[in-house]
């Protein structure tokens, strides 16, 4: 930075100074205040300026330890930090020199402060000089925010079509239950955390011949309306899915007491084995349910448990159909 | 993404994402959701949304706008017009008025800061390329704007909009539209009226 400036003794007169200046401290010989630019009057907020030490009215922050005007002429770099003591707490930043007729000149900015000072001040335009870049900064934190905030816009509506593609992933159009997919990550969570919980494996009894008789129209309408019985006869923490034509899984949470599934399977199937009404014929069909347990397993996991659902199952067809049968694998 | 969502990372343009988002919020807002759906029908689109962070085959604004043209029995230019004064006095785009008042303490400033506004958009979105305007102060108060675009719309959204940017800062003035390229602007009053307040701060909350 060491060049040979050829030298024109200049003199500016204070308009022209606060125009070019606006926020420049002319101080004496002293270190007290000749006069102050009009954006930096505001900034300490109509104080008694000429004749005040520099000390009294800003607190230096770098470099440390500095306090007058001749500690920070003497010590600073290329720029110094203030704070004012009275006025807004907005930091300012500094380049001081002396001047040939021993008066110091300082010219302070908003650093990184310059938006709180803005809205603190409530300042315009006019009271920054025209070449100062503080007008593209204010812009830059609006455009950028603005840009931010469509960003997240973008963000929630494409979390927001994630989870409904995900929804439907997991559901099965007809009946609007779970599908096998959804019960089988239900299933393998629980097991990993060795939750308590209560597996009824379901199949329908005599749906075939509703089918074959009555049409596929009617098999799907009952099949919808099994879909709302058990959404009906079962709590929301529950996980109720269609894992097949007309099969479904059913996981009670928290529950492992028997007489309570058993109770539950029985409500179920009850309701199940009531004739339905279907364009004035009369559809009946009825349900076999297998019932386990997560801790009758010593670490349970879903394809044992789903091993030993299918053989209550089929015991529970064996035993007659429509009834429910809850099964312990045994060892040994 | 399929190809019929005219979404393109490598050939689409930014241009046309804000554009197509600009006149759903226009027609949404003026005439209703329905409105904006039978669009969409119209123009066979298989999506009802624009994603203004996105990008769209360049030149489909344009072709948004005939469906919105046929649907609303009016002239395209007509609704490309509204849609800029729209940006500029709708509550909901006060950001986009903010932005553009940052341009200058009086409406002769403002245009004048047309010329940078590529660059600021740049400042705030390295890939967003607005078209390069140039601006000729012919004499005082007339101005002579050029403005080149791969769309037809951008230049009547910018008369639009100057229109409404006019009224803000309280501006009498004359706009035409030359051609495909140029606007001349005649400044009639700059006192005409009191202009709109602008705090530099954001407003709180």
């Amino acid at each position: 930075m060491q060049q040979v400036v050829p030298q024109h003794p200049l003199t500016i007169d204070s308009a022209v100074l606060a125009r070019f200046m606006p926020m420049h401290l002319l101080l004496d010989r002293d270190g007290r205040v000749i006069s102050a630019g009009p954006t930096l009057q505001r900034v300490l907020q109509g104080q008694d300026l000429p004749g005040t030490p520099f000390e009294d009215l800003f607190e230096v922050r770098s470099p440390g330890g500095a306090v007058t005007v001749d500690d920070v002429l003497a010590r600073a770099g290329h720029r110094f930090r203030l704070v004012a003591r009275g006025g807004i707490k907005a930091g300012l930043r500094g380049l001081g020199q002396r001047l040939p007729d021993g008066l110091v000149l300082m010219n302070l900015s908003f650093g990184i402060d310059l938006i709180a000072a803005v809205r603190d001040l409530a300042l315009t335009d006019a009271d920054f000089a025209a070449t100062d870049l503080a007008m593209e900064l204010l812009y830059l934190a609006e455009a950028n925010a603005a840009v931010t905030r469509e960003l997240r816009g973008l963000n929630l509506r494409l979390e927001g079509a994630r989870l409904a593609a995900e929804e439907e992933a997991m559901t099965d159009p007809l009946t609007g239950l779970r599908n096998r997919r959804a019960a089988d990550l239900v299933l393998e969570r629980l097991c990993t955390v060795k939750a308590s919980f209560g597996l009824l494996h379901m199949d329908l009894d005599y749906f075939k011949a509703v089918n074959d008789t009555l049409g596929h129209a009617a098999g799907d309408f009952v099949l919808e309306k099994v879909g709302r019985i058990l959404r009906e006869e079962l709590r929301a923490d529950d996980v109720v899915a269609r894992v097949g034509g007309d099969e479904f899984l059913v996981i009670v949470t928290g529950r492992v007491d028997a007489p309570v599934l058993q109770a539950v399977a029985e409500r179920i199937i009850a309701r199940i084995n009531a004739p339905m009404q279907i364009d004035g014929t009369e559809a009946r069909v009825s349900a076999s349910i297998g019932i386990v347990r997560s801790h009758d397993m010593v670490g349970a996991d879903p394809t044992r448990l789903l091993a030993v659902a299918d053989r209550a199952l089929y015991a529970a067809k064996d035993a007659g159909r429509g009834r429910a049968v809850l099964m312990v694998e045994r060892f040994g | 993404m399929s190809s019929n969502l005219n979404l393109h990372w490598e050939d689409g343009t930014f241009m046309d994402a804000l554009m197509l988002r600009f006149l759903q919020g226009y027609v949404r807002d003026t005439f209703g959701p329905a409105v904006w759906q039978a669009v969409c029908r119209h123009a066979e689109l298989t999506v009802e949304t624009f994603e203004p962070m996105l990008r769209y085959d360049p030149g489909m604004a344009d072709k948004v706008a005939a469906h919105v043209a046929v649907v609303l029995g009016r002239s395209v230019d007509a609704i490309w017009e509204d849609m800029g004064t729209h940006l500029v006095t709708s509550p909901g785009h006060e950001g986009v008025r903010r932005l553009l008042r940052f341009g200058g303490i009086g409406f002769a400033d403002f245009l004048h800061s047309l010329e940078e506004m590529p660059g600021r958009a740049r400042l705030a979105m390295p890939d967003l390329d607005l078209p390069e305007v140039t601006l000729n102060e012919r004499a005082q108060g007339e101005f002579e704007l050029r403005c080149q675009s791969h769309l037809h719309g951008t230049l009547r959204v910018l008369s639009g909009l100057l229109t409404a940017m006019a009224d803000d800062y309280g501006t009498l003035c004359l706009i035409e539209n030359h051609g495909e390229d140029q606007i001349s602007i005649r400044v009639l009053d700059s006192a005409h009226s009191e202009a709109r307040p602008f705090d530099l701060a954001l407003p709180q909350g």
